[in-house]
This record gives structure tokens, C-alpha cells and sequence, in this order.
């Protein structure tokens, strides 16, 4: 792989890791506040808000060491993705319903909230990076299990 | 047997996926089992209540005075008991979401225009009568709120239901819409 590969591969790697560390550890200081943002997209029954608000910031959590650590990188991005492309759906969602609803994506109780739209256009460029981070490190190990 | 499809390193990868994900799942149930068996079960849903966090919040954002009350919570699981006893409740979201729906046998009073409808509310309810507000569930502030403006008008009992319409509705309890 050539140097800016490399560069790129850790670069991506580095901004995601960040960005679901402080996304997951923001949303488990505050489960029930995250509780309630996800409630606000109105598409779960109510008390299923709770448990997807009690497990969801553990899953970026762990995801996002995993990649800032260098292993099990595709694993993480894998479940990432699956995450972002849920995120994305819902986010759809409450655009076509016209939702003025705070996203839900980092801090619950945050001073600007993110509209459903600009949290959509983020997550499709984290979308982009998840991609390269695969592609990258595939291209750089790809006779290893990870 | 292989699949034709999945490589053995995707099948790999692919299966590391899915025990991060049931890890992560235990870890995040193990650390927070009560409040997500409270919300299955209809109670409230933690021991530090929406009420304190608020009334920790109104302390500090607002000068006030001394022995200012704050409403009592309830969870799903009491209400039922406190209506029984006579209790009124009150739906303090607006106008236009308890005409979509409301619980059953609420009136409304809108936080946003409370100071237009209070008169009117005080002469047709006793300050001796028990209130419940509720708004949109947890994280709306607004049924917390019109519990405190309640408290300072003198009303004597008022309490709040945390859950409000989406947990109620959710439940399968008796929901009406403004029409009926």
C-alpha cells in the first residue's frame, strides 16, 4: 500500500474511532436522556426505546476502541455500518414526517441541537470513511483474518 | 459447510461482528437491567427520576424561593390507583397533540398557554383536587413544569406522570382522541 493508503487508511480509521468513542460515551453517561431523543423519532413501542438507549452506546463504545487500538478493524467497521445505515433510515424517516427533532447523535442535551437533515449528510460521509477503512485495510492485510 | 457466497474470512469477519455486537448488548443490559426492566414493566423508569434532574435544573438556572414544591412522580403501574381515588389528569402538550390523542378521560392545558387558561382551569377545579400531568414521555419537561405553576397556584396534590401519552399508548391502556 502506498503512503498516502496508509495515511488515509489511518486517517479514516482515527476520525471514526473518535467520533464513536465520544458519541458512545456521551450517550452512556445519559441513558435515559438518550432514551428519550430516541424516542422522539416515534418508531419504536416505548419501552423498546429504553433497551436500544441501554445497549446502543456500548456497541459504538467498543467499536470505536476497537478501531482507534488497530484490531478486529473490519468487525467494528462492519457493525458501524450496519449501525450508520440503521441511523440513516431513521433519520429518512423523520425528514419525510417533517420531524423538528435534536438527532440524538452525540450529546443528548446538546445547546445547538442537529437537525435530522445535517446529521443525514454527516452520517453518509461517515458512510465514505467506513468504506476506505475497509478497502484500505483489506488492501493492506488481505490474507489476515482481520 | 461453506457457503458459495461468503468467503471464509468474510464468514470470519462476519461472525466477529456479531459477538461484538451480543458483547456490547450484555455489557450495556448487565449495567442498565433495572431501568430497562422498569420501562418493560411500566414503572418509573430509574431511582433519580426526570422530576429530580429537573428540579436540579430549575434550581440552578432560576433564583428561588425557599421551600418551593415539586410534583411527586408516578409511574403507569400507580396511576391506575391515584385515578381511582378521583385524580384529574392533565395533558400539558398542545392543543393539536391531544386532539391527535390523549389518555383517556384528560383534559388539556398546554404549558404554552397556561397563563390564558389558568383562570378558567381554577374556577372549574378545586385546589383540594389531585392532579397528574403528563407530556410526550421522557424527556419532555413540559408536564414538570405545569406541575411546579400548579403547586405555586395552590393546588395541594399534584404529581406527574413520566411516561406520558407514548408509554400509555404503547401499553394498550384507554387512549381517546379530542372528537370522541
Amino acid at each position: 500500500m502506498t503512503i498516502i493508503g496508509k495515511i488515509t487508511y489511518h486517517a479514516s480509521r482515527l476520525i471514526l474511532a473518535g467520533v464513536f468513542i465520544y458519541a458512545g460515551a456521551v450517550k452512556a453517561n445519559d441513558i435515559q436522556d438518550f432514551a428519550g431523543q430516541i424516542a422522539n423519532y416515534q418508531i419504536l413501542p416505548y419501552a423498546w426505546n429504553y433497551l436500544v438507549a441501554a445497549t446502543l452506546p456500548y456497541l459504538e463504545l467498543l467499536c470505536g476502541l476497537l478501531l482507534l487500538l488497530n484490531m478486529r478493524v473490519r468487525p467494528a467497521v462492519l457493525v458501524l455500518f450496519a449501525l450508520n445505515l440503521i441511523f440513516i433510515l431513521a433519520l429518512l424517516s423523520a425528514v419525510v414526517r417533517g420531524f423538528d427533532i435534536d438527532c440524538g447523535c452525540f450529546k443528548p442535551d446538546a445547546q445547538q441541537p442537529t437537525t435530522p437533515l445535517a446529521a443525514l449528510w454527516r452520517d453518509l460521509g461517515l458512510a465514505v470513511l467506513m468504506i476506505a477503512v475497509w478497502l484500505l485495510r483489506y488492501a493492506q492485510m488481505p490474507k489476515e483474518i482481520d | 459447510m461453506n457457503s458459495p457466497v461468503l468467503s471464509p474470512t468474510i464468514r470470519r469477519i462476519v461472525l466477529e461482528a456479531v459477538i461484538l455486537s451480543v458483547l456490547a448488548c450484555v455489557v450495556g443490559l448487565g449495567l442498565n437491567f433495572k431501568l430497562v426492566f422498569n420501562a418493560f414493566s411500566g414503572q418509573a423508569v430509574s431511582d433519580t427520576p426526570v422530576v429530580d434532574t429537573m428540579s436540579k435544573a430549575l434550581t440552578q438556572d432560576k433564583e428561588i424561593e425557599d421551600g418551593l414544591l415539586f410534583p411527586f412522580p408516578v409511574s403507569m403501574g400507580e396511576l391506575d390507583e391515584f385515578l381511582a381515588d378521583g385524580a384529574l389528569l392533565i395533558d400539558s402538550r398542545s392543543v393539536e397533540d391531544y386532539h391527535s390523542g390523549h389518555l383517556a378521560g384528560a383534559v388539556s392545558l398546554p404549558l404554552g398557554s397556561l397563563d390564558a387558561q389558568l383562570e378558567d382551569f381554577k374556577q372549574k377545579v378545586p385546589l383540594e383536587r389531585m392532579l397528574i400531568t403528563y407530556c410526550s414521555g421522557y424527556g419532555c419537561p413540559d408536564s414538570f413544569e405545569l406541575g411546579v405553576r400548579l403547586l405555586e397556584e395552590g393546588y395541594q396534590e399534584v404529581m406527574v406522570y413520566e411516561g406520558g401519552y407514548p408509554e400509555w399508548r404503547d401499553a394498550g391502556k384507554p387512549v381517546e382522541k379530542a372528537d370522541q
